[in-house]
């Protein structure tokens, strides 16, 4: 059996022509198989997928299922809380660490029926990796396993392109969920800042941290996005407002849609691969095809976004590590201890000027996109590096392009343009205003489902 | 090459209370160089006095609801 994307594997449940136990099986067998190699996992939870799965298949049973992703085979990042099981952050400093609660996010996905396959790898702490001197080996990439799968989500990315899970949870502070999705050719969504509850969820960054889906389809990101966006009273950012149905416009095509594209950002400030560029142009000549306008915009530049975004990041994250970078500061891996040391040399000034200056990013974005119903950009500048070649400061020396995104809180997704050089998948970028997750999704579908990138798997 | 001399970062590492080995000094100073650009890039000359951070102090968000939790 092929892994089935999560539409497909809802389908099958719904006529009883699988069983959710028979899914988590496929699953298991897959990670027996390959997580050797792959690493994606930290912690494997067979008892408890297998128990979800079959009460998932006695309501299979008694027609009560209680929607599409009741019986899917999921896995949650490991800096998401989870009632019983070690939740780790893939960090010496929480090894063993049993939470007593739920993240808000996980017990929803858990009361619409998923079953947890387990703890999915994360760089330390969501920031530190890839790391090799932690508990756990860093996660690899499954199209070329000598090559980077990018983070922090990378267990999910490098789970999910190897169908060794159908979907799983992740985390974005500055492109912690679409670069690693576009570097192992899958699906991710970064949703609106506060439509998904950050509690529970181990923080790096406190005002960029977005908790969001990955899986194979954006369709599939979709479904796990209706679950997981929901109001939060216990977590003051979180927004109270009706989700809207995220699926109802996929497949509406984008005829009459103005897609915004911001050529500075690729031309000059943050070069791509050839690759990379062909699957851009790709997307834009599909879009056009389908009746979309593209319209060339003006956006501050992309060293503008970085710089507020990398000042707050280390800023926040520092403030939440100081008691341990003072007192076991060698605990941590060395790629983690040195990126937030840096932000315990900020002074009060910088990071407040940083706040400033993301204020005016946000009107500034706003400005630039007001004409536009969608921004289109790549989603990272080439395929995955080799994973020995990483630079412990290479997050400080390239912008990438998801940065924008995390400043001003807009929900932005990345689907499969292609593959590059050495057959490794390049990506590309879809980013709406607050709360225009619907439409983002139908515009990545409307690519996505024009291509046939998804009939092809690592293995 | 930062606009900090290695002693001053030396002593600001020291002034943040962090026990980093002297070896250690040496590459964290070499990437300030990369961050010193982006402080100076956070700093508009021509900002408004009045711009306000992003996130600031709203007494409402704090004004106690049935039921609410806080943890601190």
């Amino acid at each position: 059996m092929e892994t089935p994307t999560i539409a497909q594997a809802a389908a099958l449940i719904a006529a009883r022509a699988i069983s959710p136990v028979e899914l988590v099986g496929h699953c298991l067998s897959r990670i027996e198989a390959l997580d050797g190699a792959l690493h994606s996992f930290v912690t494997v939870t067979p008892e408890r997928a297998l128990e979800d799965a079959r009460a998932a298949e006695r309501r299979m049973m008694t027609s009560t299922l209680r929607g599409k992703l009741d019986g899917i085979p999921i896995a949650h990042k490991d800096i998401y809380c989870t009632r019983g099981i070690a939740t780790t952050a893939h960090s010496r400093l929480l090894q063993g660490a049993m939470p007593d609660e739920d993240a808000h996010t996980a017990m929803l996905l858990a009361q619409a029926g998923t079953s947890m396959l387990g703890k999915l790898a994360t760089h330390e702490f969501a920031l530190g990796g890839p790391s090799f001197d932690l508990p756990w080996p860093p996660a690899r990439n499954p199209w070329n396993i000598d090559h980077f799968t990018s983070g922090s989500s990378s267990g999910p990315a490098a789970a999910i392109a190897a169908g060794l899970a159908l979907g799983a949870t992740g985390s974005d502070t500055g492109g912690s969920i679409r670069e690693p999705a576009a570097l192992c050719g899958i699906a991710g969504l970064k949703p609106t800042y506060g439509l998904c509850s950050r509690r529970g969820i181990l923080p790096l960054a406190f005002s960029l941290d977005h908790p969001g889906p990955m899986a194979w389809t954006i369709e599939d990101c979709a479904l796990l996005l209706q679950a997981m966006a929901a109001h939060d009273p216990e977590d003051h950012t979180s927004i109270e407002r009706p989700a809207p149905d995220f699926s109802a416009a996929l497949g509406r095509g984008v005829k009459g849609l103005r897609i915004g594209v911001v050529s500075r950002w690729h031309d000059t400030d943050c070069p791509v691969s050839p690759g990379v560029q062909k699957g851009f142009d790709r997307a834009l000549a599909i879009w056009r095809d389908q009746g979309a306008e593209i319209v060339d915009i003006t956006m501050p530049s992309l060293f503008d976004y970085q710089a507020v975004c990398v000042i707050i990041m280390i800023g926040e994250a520092y403030a939440l590590h100081e008691p341990w970078m003072r007192s076991r500061l060698y605990d941590y891996g060395e790629l983690l201890r040195d990126r937030i040391l840096i932000g315990g040399l900020l002074s009060s000034s910088d990071y407040l000027q940083a706040l400033r200056r993301r204020r005016e990013l946000c009107v500034l974005t706003a400005k630039a996109a007001a004409d536009v119903d969608v921004i289109a950009t790549p989603a990272a500048p080439r395929e995955a590096a080799r994973i020995d070649s990483i630079s412990k400061w290479g997050f400080l020396a390239s912008p990438g392009f998801a940065k924008p995104f995390n400043v001003t809180g807009w929900p932005a997704a990345c689907v499969c343009s292609g593959f590059g050089e050495g057959g490794l998948p390049v990506s590309v970028q879809i980013a709406a205003k607050p709360f225009q997750e619907a439409l983002m999704l139908q515009v990545a579908s409307a690519f996505e489902a024009a291509t046939d990138f998804r009939s092809l798997r690592p293995c | 090459m930062t606009k900090t001399p290695v002693e001053d970062f030396a002593a600001l590492i020291r002034r943040a209370g962090l026990p980093v080995q002297p070896v250690d000094i040496r590459q964290i100073y070499e990437a300030w160089a990369l961050v010193e650009p982006m402080l100076d890039r956070i700093r508009s000359p021509g900002r408004d006095r009045a711009a306000e951070p992003a996130h600031i102090f709203r007494a409402d968000i704090h004004a106690s609801r049935p039921g609410e939790t806080e943890t601190f």
